[in-house]
Formats: C-alpha cells, sequence, structure tokens
C-alpha cells in the first residue's frame, strides 16, 4: 500500500462514511494528487512566524450563567428515530 | 414597477408611503420566481403562500404607521441558512424535509426590517463550492448562457432582476463569483460584521453571511439591516468595539487602489485585457492605481484548503444520523454511521471530509495543518502590508469563465477557480465583487477588497465604477 | 521480587453553575430524558457555542485552590471521535492550553507522613450526553441532559504509590473543592468520575512500566478496592515473567473483577485542533489576583479558627473540617446556640452516626442545625434529660419532625414536679429496704442504683438531679 492509500483507508474509518470500492479507488488518486498540489505551500519558509490562533475576534464577549429552557417538540421532530423521550441508536454493548 | 430600475431603498418607501402594496409586489415577484426558476433551477423551494402571508403582515404594520427599512422587498436566502418556515435542505438530499427548529440571525434582522423570503436558492454539495455543479438538485443555469453555471443561484436571481437582494454564504468564494459570473454586485462582509448563527457552515473560520445585489448602495442597505454584534455567534464580538455597518459617507476622491499585476497571470487567456482595460478605467476615473505584489496567492490558496478540509471534517461530523437527517436502516452502530454519513454527505462533501481527516491525523497535522496555519499568517500580513500602500486591492474573484453545466470538472480544477477569493477569506477583510467588463458575451467581475468595516468606501466606489462604465448590470435584459 | 506501585489518576469534576458550558440550558439533574436541550447542546447545524462566563470563573477557582498557575491566554480544542453520546462529533476540550498548571495538593503517606501530591493539569472540558441500554436488547436510547455540562479535568502526574494514598488523594480533592464551592463532588451522583492510570516497576527501576487504566469505579472505596485488585492482578503477570497489556480495563463492582473495554494498541487518533468558533479565554493578572483573595476558607485555615476562636481541641476542629458542609452545620448551629464543645460532642457523635447510617450528607438531612440548636435547649431548660434528647434526635431526625413536636407528641417532658416525683420515691424506697439500710450504714454508692430505679419507673422522664436530691432528703429524713 502507498502512503496516500495507508492513510485514505485509515481516514475513511476514523470519519465513518460509507464509500463504494469505486469510490475509494477514484479518492485514492484524488488524495494522491491533491497532497502532492500542496508541495509548494509546504517550501514557504515559516521558521519565523507563528500559527494563527484564534481565526475570530481579539475580543471574547462570554455569556452570563443564567439558564434558559429551549423549545424541545421542534428539535425532537427532526430525529430520525425518537421514543419514550429518547433518541435511538442500534444497540450498543460496552 | 420594475425592480431593476430602482433602489431597495426606493423600493421600500414605495411601500411604507403604500403607492404599493407589499402582498401586490410579492405576489408578482413569486410569479416570476417559478417562471425563470423553470429554465435557471435557482431555487431549491419557493415560499408561495408563506411569502404573501408575511406580505401581507408588512402591509398590516404599514397600515399602522410602520416604517420599515425593507418594506416589501423580496429577498432570496441560500439553502444553507436555517429558515423555519421552509424546508432547510443544506445541500443535501436527506435535508429534503428538514424543517429547522430555529432562523438564522441575518434572515430574522432582514425579515424584522419588513424584507419577504421569497425562496431558499440551489447550493453546492453541502454548500462546498463555487459553482453549483455539485448540488443534488443540479447546476444553477448562468442567465447569460444556458450552457454554463450561475456559480451562485442568488447571484442568478439577481440578475434576473426576479429578486432585489440575494442573501448568501461566502468561504473560498461562491458569493464572490457567482457575483462575477452574473454580473451582479457581491458583498463579503468583514469577518464578525455579520452574525452566522443559523448557517452551517462548512468552515467556521472562514464562512461568512454575505450579500448580493444591483448596487453598491443596495448592498449596503441591506448590510446595515444584518450586521452587529449577536450574542449567539461570538465572532461578532467585534462589532462591540465599533459600530457594525459601513460607517459614515465616504469621498472616494483621489483613493489609491493597488493593482497586483503579477496575479493576473494566472488568469484564463483572454480574460487579463479585462483587467487592464478595468485599470486604465479606473485611472480615468481618478483613482491612482498603484502596482504591488501578492506573491503568496497559490500558497493561500492550498493553505485555505488545508483548514478548510480539516474544518469541514470536524464540523460535518456532527451528521450522524442520530438527531437529523433521514431514517436508515442499520443493524448497528457502525452501520448507522457509514450509512447515514454516507446518504447525507455528497461525493464533493465525502472528499472534503476525508481529506480533511487525513490532514489532521498524526503524522500529517504537523507537516500540513500546522504549516498550513503559519502560511495564514504570513497572508494576512501580506494583504496588510498591501493595504499600508492603497485604500482598496483589486483582484479578479474568478480564474475562468463560468464552467459547462454539462460537463463535470475536476475537483482539483474546481478547487483552483477559489485562486484569488480564497486568499481574501483568509484575512477576514471585505471584499466586494462587481463587473469589471466583459470577456464575449459574459460578464466579468472584479474584487475590490478594503481595509476592515471599510465596506462603504468599497461601495461608493462601486457605484460611481458602475455609472463611468455603464456596464452591467444595469444592461441586463 | 517486589513492586514499587505507579498510580495516576484522572478526576471529572462537573462545576457548580447554573446553566451549561455553551449555551442556557439548565445544568441541574432532571429525570426526564432530553429536556435541558437546545440546538448547541444537541450540536444542531448552524448553532454555535457560547462560553459560561461563571464556568470560566469555577475552573479559575477551582485551579487557584488546587494552588496551580493560571493561563492569562487559554483556549478550547475539538477532540474529534464518533460516539453516539457526543453529539458534534467532538468534544470541546482546552487540549492543548489548559487554564491552570502546575499545581499541587498535600496528602498524608502510608507512613502518615505528609506527602506532596503534584497536579499536571487543571482544565475545562464539555460533559458528553448519557446512553441508556434498553433491556429488550433492540436499541439503546441517549440522554443529551448532560451534554454541554462544564466540567474540569484534574490531572494528577504518577505520584501516587498505593490505593490508600489515592482514597485519600480523592478524599482531600473533594474537600478543597467543595470548600471551594466549585462543586459538591458526589461520586455517586457523578458529579465527581475518577479513572487511574496504574503499572508496577521493580523496586529501585527508573523507567515506568506499561500501565492499565481502571475507568467505572462509583465510590471512593471502589477506586481502591479497584487499585489493589489490579496490584493483584499486574503483580501476578509480572512475577510469571510476563509483559502488562495496556488497555482499558472496566471495574465491575458486583463481581469485584476487571473486565477489558478496549484495546488501546492502536491508540485513538482524536485528530485535536483548536476550535474556529469560541475565542480565546483571555484573563488579566487582577482578575486572578481577584479570584485568589476570593478563594474561600479552606479546611485547614477553618480548623485553626475553631481552635483559636471556639477553643476546641484540635480533634474536633480536625473531625468537623472535614468535610464543608459538616463544618457549616456546626457554625450554623453555633449561631443558635453558643456552646461550642457542647456542639461538636453532639454533631460528632450523635448526628454523624445517624448520618452514616442514613448515607446523607449534613447538608442533606431534615433535621437542621437550628433543631439541634433548640434540642440542646430544652436539655438546658431543664424540658429533657441528654438521655432523652438522643432518643429525641433520632425520632426528629428519621421523621423529620422538629423536636419540641417530637418531645410534646411522646410526651417526653422532664418530670420536674416535687409531689410527682416524691410519689415515686417513696414508693421505689418502700421496695428497696436493703438499699436503703445500706446507704444509712454509709455506703452512699447505692443512691446511683435508687436513681435508676427511680428513672426506670418514669420511663426515664425524670429529672435525675432532682430525684437524686429527693432521694438523699428522705433517706436521711
Amino acid at each position: 500500500m502507498t502512503d496516500a492509500e495507508h492513510g485514505l483507508d485509515k481516514a475513511i474509518r476514523a470519519i465513518k462514511i460509507g464509500v463504494d470500492v469505486s469510490e475509494q479507488e477514484a479518492l485514492d488518486r484524488e488524495l494522491d494528487r491533491f497532497m502532492k498540489w500542496l508541495k509548494p505551500m509546504l517550501a514557504v519558509d515559516t521558521a519565523e512566524t507563528k500559527q494563527v490562533l484564534v481565526s475570530h475576534g481579539v475580543v471574547n464577549v462570554l455569556r452570563e450563567d443564567c439558564a434558559r429552557q429551549g423549545g424541545l417538540a421542534e428539535l425532537q421532530e427532526a430525529a430520525p428515530d425518537f421514543a419514550g423521550g429518547f433518541y435511538l441508536v442500534p444497540p450498543i454493548i460496552e | 414597477m420594475e425592480l431593476r430600475k430602482i433602489s431597495i431603498r426606493q423600493a421600500a418607501e414605495t411601500v411604507n408611503s403604500g403607492e404599493v402594496t407589499a402582498e401586490g409586489l410579492i405576489e408578482k415577484t413569486l410569479e416570476s420566481c417559478s417562471i425563470l426558476n423553470e429554465g435557471l433551477n435557482i431555487f431549491t423551494q419557493i415560499a408561495g403562500i408563506d411569502a404573501l402571508e408575511q406580505a401581507k403582515a408588512i402591509d398590516r404594520k404599514i397600515e399602522k404607521g410602520e416604517k420599515l427599512p425593507l418594506a416589501g422587498v423580496p429577498v432570496t436566502v441560500k439553502d444553507d441558512l436555517c429558515y423555519g418556515v421552509l424546508p432547510t435542505g443544506f445541500g443535501s438530499p436527506a435535508f429534503k424535509e428538514f424543517f429547522s427548529p430555529y432562523t438564522a440571525t441575518a434572515v430574522e434582522r432582514l425579515m424584522d426590517a419588513g424584507a419577504i423570503v421569497v425562496g431558499k436558492t440551489n447550493l453546492d454539495d453541502m454548500s462546498m463550492g463555487s459553482t453549483t455543479a455539485s448540488s443534488p438538485d443540479g447546476p444553477t443555469i448562468n442567465p447569460w448562457d444556458p450552457e454554463r453555471t450561475a456559480g451562485s443561484a442568488g447571484a442568478a436571481a439577481v440578475a434576473t432582476g426576479i429578486c432585489m437582494l440575494a442573501l448568501e454564504s461566502d468561504s473560498g468564494g461562491a458569493l464572490r463569483q457567482g457575483a462575477s459570473h452574473c454580473g451582479v454586485i457581491g458583498l463579503r462582509p468583514t469577518a464578525g460584521q455579520v452574525s452566522r448563527y443559523g448557517l452551517n457552515t462548512f468552515c467556521s473560520s472562514f464562512g461568512q453571511v454575505g450579500v448580493t445585489a444591483i448596487s453598491g448602495e443596495n448592498v449596503i442597505t441591506a448590510l446595515e439591516v444584518i450586521a452587529g454584534f449577536d450574542e449567539r455567534d461570538a465572532s461578532t464580538a467585534v462589532c462591540k468595539e465599533r459600530a457594525a455597518g459601513a460607517g459614515t459617507a465616504v469621498d472616494t476622491e483621489g483613493l489609491r487602489i493597488g493593482y497586483p499585476a503579477a496575479a493576473f497571470d494566472h488568469l484564463e487567456p483572454g480574460l487579463r485585457e479585462v483587467f487592464e482595460q478595468a485599470r486604465e478605467q479606473y485611472s480615468a476615473a481618478g483613482f491612482e492605481c498603484i502596482d504591488l505584489e501578492l506573491p503568496l496567492l497559490p500558497e493561500a490558496l492550498q493553505a485555505y484548503y488545508v483548514i478548510s478540509l480539516a474544518e469541514s471534517s470536524s464540523n460535518h461530523s456532527r451528521f450522524d444520523g442520530i438527531r437529523f437527517g433521514a431514517v436508515e436502516e442499520a443493524g448497528d452502530l457502525e452501520e448507522l454511521y457509514s450509512k447515514s454519513r454516507g446518504s447525507i454527505l455528497g461525493r464533493e462533501a465525502r472528499r472534503r471530509s476525508i481529506f480533511g481527516t487525513h490532514l489532521l491525523s498524526q503524522g500529517s497535522y504537523d507537516l500540513y495543518y500546522r504549516q498550513a496555519l503559519r502560511v495564514w499568517n504570513l497572508v494576512r500580513r501580506e494583504f496588510a502590508a498591501a493595504l499600508g500602500q492603497c485604500d482598496l486591492l483589486m483582484l479578479p474573484a474568478a480564474k475562468t469563465l463560468p464552467g459547462r453545466a454539462a460537463a463535470e470538472a475536476d475537483f482539483l480544477d474546481a478547487w483552483t477557480e477559489d485562486l484569488f477569493c480564497a486568499p481574501v477569506s483568509l484575512t477576514g477583510l471585505p471584499s466586494l465583487c462587481l463587473p469589471a467588463g466583459q470577456a464575449g458575451k459574459f460578464p466579468v467581475g472584479l474584487q475590490l477588497i478594503g481595509r476592515p468595516f471599510s465596506e462603504g468606501i468599497m461601495a461608493a466606489v462601486c457605484d460611481r465604477m458602475i455609472r463611468e462604465i455603464e456596464l452591467f448590470p444595469y444592461g441586463i435584459s | 521480587m517486589e513492586f514499587e506501585v505507579i498510580i495516576g489518576l484522572e478526576v471529572h469534576v462537573e462545576l457548580q453553575t447554573e446553566s451549561k458550558l455553551f449555551c442556557a440550558c439548565p445544568n441541574r439533574f432532571v429525570p426526564e430524558p432530553n429536556v435541558n436541550t437546545c440546538p448547541v447542546c444537541l450540536g444542531f447545524p448552524g448553532a454555535f457555542p457560547r462560553l459560561n462566563s461563571f464556568a470560566v470563573q469555577q475552573a479559575l477557582t477551582a485551579s487557584l485552590a488546587l494552588n496551580c498557575e493560571i493561563a492569562l491566554f487559554s483556549y478550547f480544542d475539538r477532540k474529534n471521535y464518533f460516539y453516539p453520546d457526543m453529539p458534534k462529533g467532538y468534544q470541546l476540550s482546552q487540549y492543548y492550553e489548559p487554564i491552570g498548571s502546575g499545581g499541587h495538593l498535600m496528602i498524608e503517606d502510608d507512613q502518615g507522613n505528609l506527602k506532596k501530591v503534584r497536579i499536571g493539569r487543571v482544565h475545562m472540558e464539555e460533559d458528553a450526553g448519557k446512553l441508556v441500554h434498553a433491556l429488550s436488547g433492540d436499541a439503546s436510547m441517549v440522554d443529551y441532559n448532560r451534554s454541554g455540562v462544564p466540567l474540569v479535568e484534574i490531572v494528577t502526574e504518577p505520584d501516587l504509590r498505593s490505593p490508600g494514598e489515592s482514597r485519600r488523594y480523592l478524599e482531600q480533592l473533594k474537600r478543597i473543592l467543595q470548600y471551594a464551592r466549585v462543586s459538591d463532588c458526589k461520586m455517586e451522583e457523578g458529579s465527581l468520575r475518577c479513572d487511574a492510570n496504574i503499572s508496577l516497576r521493580p523496586v529501585g527501576r527508573e523507567t515506568f512500566g506499561s500501565k492499565t487504566e481502571l475507568k467505572n469505579m462509583n465510590s471512593f472505596k471502589a477506586v481502591e478496592r479497584s487499585l489493589e485488585h489490579e496490584i493483584k492482578r499486574q503483580g501476578e503477570i509480572l512475577r510469571r515473567g510476563e509483559e502488562v497489556i495496556t488497555q482499558t480495563l472496566r471495574w465491575e463492582e458486583d463481581k469485584q473483577e476487571t473486565i477489558v473495554m478496549r484495546g488501546k494498541l492502536e491508540a485513538h487518533d482524536y485528530r485535536c485542533f483548536t476550535d474556529p468558533e469560541l475565542p480565546p479565554v483571555e484573563l488579566t493578572a487582577e482578575e486572578v489576583e481577584k479570584a485568589l483573595a476570593a478563594l474561600p476558607e479552606m479546611a485547614e485555615t477553618r480548623a485553626a479558627r475553631f481552635i483559636s476562636d471556639f477553643s476546641l481541641p484540635e480533634y474536633d476542629a480536625a473531625v468537623l473540617t472535614s468535610s464543608r458542609c459538616l463544618a457549616d452545620y456546626f457554625e450554623a448551629c453555633l449561631e443558635c446556640y453558643n456552646n461550642p464543645k457542647v456542639v461538636s460532642n453532639w454533631v460528632m457523635g450523635e448526628l454523624s452516626a445517624l448520618l452514616k447510617n442514613a448515607g446523607l450528607e449534613a447538608d442533606q438531612s431534615s433535621f437542621r442545625a437550628e433543631d439541634l440548636a433548640d434540642l440542646l435547649k430544652m436539655i438546658d431548660e431543664g424540658l429533657i434529660s441528654g438521655k432523652i434528647a438522643k432518643d429525641v434526635l433520632e425520632k426528629s431526625f428519621q421523621s423529620g419532625k422538629p423536636p419540641r413536636l417530637v418531645v410534646e407528641e411522646e410526651g417526653l417532658l422532664q418530670i420536674s414536679d416535687h409531689s410527682e416525683l416524691e410519689a415515686v420515691v417513696g414508693k421505689v424506697l418502700a421496695e428497696n429496704p436493703d438499699s436503703v439500710e445500706k446507704y444509712r450504714s454509709g455506703a452512699t454508692k447505692v443512691i446511683g442504683f435508687l436513681v435508676g430505679q427511680v428513672m426506670k419507673e418514669t420511663g426515664g422522664k425524670a429529672n435525675p438531679g432532682l430525684v437524686n436530691e429527693l432521694l438523699v432528703k428522705k433517706i436521711e429524713g
């Protein structure tokens, strides 16, 4: 297995997305091309540069600690499988 | 009343004065929405009765003497923005019947100001793309050429004159490239101006809410309504330090415009000339054009993709088929994940999530992700330095003419289209796309990039140049 | 072969706040599932986190109470993994930059010497929901009430050397956090959770052996027992010359043994990266100073104050301050009944025994500090004897009725009426001529027996001092 193949397989398992064989083969080629495409970025001299840590706003506005109940019915209506007040998933053995 | 001949403010005035009713205005708009949608595939949903009810409610308010800044103004909303009244599809086939339990702040503010949502507009797979080509409903057709994609459905809606305003999102350039390809005005505001609450952004660092219309004045009218602090999106805290919106009236005399000539070498043949001509026109109009360089654009694009893919893999992890999404039969948890996620995310979204996961995994994180964060810093500095030499920067919005609607573009070619837009997203600076000229029958747009919160200046320059060159969008028939 | 035991503990503590860490949902236990939920803590698309200012304050207080260095600039990262109780597909946690680090607390080691246990880090994070496994076995059920509840994770260095030290560390940690009013630290209710890392190495060796992680201990005792069990298990493996496998073990309280949870051979890759939606947590040196000054009185200081202000013996002060609520109870009682030594005796003796039997903390009993004060007053007023008071305390404790009511209902008022008592005294003397004889011949100790007989006759309600007086008077005539 190439590095890209190995990485791709690991990534697909980690991110839990179902893909068929032909798509996985295509993704493998695409990932390889993509990683090569990134080469110029790796060559940028960043020895003296710090990474961006905070993408937004230097000002931070924190929330007051006040509790508020939201509307629930609409939230729960969106669930594919909901019964007895619970969201349902296939049985899990811990 | 012909919507594309008057400004949003004028339209609102005619409704506020009782000259026309919002209901009458919206009735006509809905009609043309349906007709044009047949050929152009602009909408995922047309509001119909809901829009008329809203219009009636506005009319009642006006009868009581209220004045609303956007009274009766028809707007479209991109389908990655939650809107409780119509289904919110996110560009996923699994959300065709999903009613969001809440409405995005920007939509709410438009409606509070009297605007009427006439429909949700088409978008790429999980809004990932700048063409609408990966939409589960197929691409939106460019009003200028039925063979080509529009870039953004909101831009197409504005260009055809069926709507006065489109509320859109922009991460790597969807809003700006759409404006460019349709010959209208698109504004991606300063990061933090407009709340993203209710926007399903695949990339929290760069995703912004913006507006498209037919003039600088119109986009500013809308910006003034939607901008400002919202406790539900922490990034808007920047608006607490200064007044949100476009600022006071501005004088465009003697402004310096930075022109990074080398950047235009990346353009498809035949497009460079449009910008050379634009440079002359801006000079002739009294702007001082200054030569400068933005050498990091290609690397900035790559950094954009590393960061946005990484974030998308994480942002889209919430789509696990448990709390929302279509029902999937599954015997165990792994099957539920794999089936739900495989069907909620389309081919493009799957590609981006998987690549993003790879970029964040051990081994890649240090090498690629952290380097991208450092390049991000360099790009911010490069743009800040450029704006130290001038007031506005000029860049193209799109690298090529709009893509063919029938052909499937190579993924890397499609990503490379963001070469001029994505780097600007890294800076958080405001960018306004307006027509620069045309190549053959196609409009070609340019971006004006300004300092933070300089949207007012950008819009003023925009309207002045549109009058000078007498080009789109007023020429659309 | 002799082994040295190396233990490190990771403790999760729920912070006491009104609302959750990133949304306004109540941070409060409720039996109905999925009631305390909203778009943010359910991970809905477009819902952004908003940091709770008081949770930050609580985490700061916890860090200071544990003698940590405070990071003036910290932030949240995403720990990416899938599980149905984790709605976003990632946990927001201070992975790269914890708010507190380099702290310590003091415990007694197994030899009774004072020992410093280093605390590597204290960081904020959000809790996950809860999975409930249905008995029928055709589905598992998810409750997101706990999703987003604020936690601090407190991680020790591998400084603990025995199960006993580990238990004492937990007791001390609990005491400190309760004193700091950061958390109620009730392990049985899950507001304090503990995982243990444990390895063995031959005495004298520098490097650590391979470790296992123990989970699912529901009490301090369970932590101690599971560690003892694991020391035995690892010791046996090592003595056989085999290697301990690095893995996660689940403590089964019923069977008093561990089972393997998941192999950690392939270490989980959480793909951590800094969250792009939350601004950083910034504190000023002044804010930290203020929090330090506002730190509530800790157990040691309070004990010293009890000794100096109330002239209590060292032993009493130590027992009373062993938990904050017991010390609070003691002081509240003093407010109404100012006799410290008497109150101390009752709190440490009768009351503590009843609390222990009932498995309650002092603040959970319906027998309030005011009730105890009233009970003690009744003794002073001569209304009941000390012996009766003990019965009243127990009855009042069990029934929840105020002690005065119990005395009244049960007719326990002390008999101090001369004529009533004289009759009983006469009867007892008449029935015990031998004892009277003995007394008269100088064996005056026999009076105790006679008092006892009167008490027996009166069901313990007679005022013993008065009985004594009457007996002597009558015999000596």
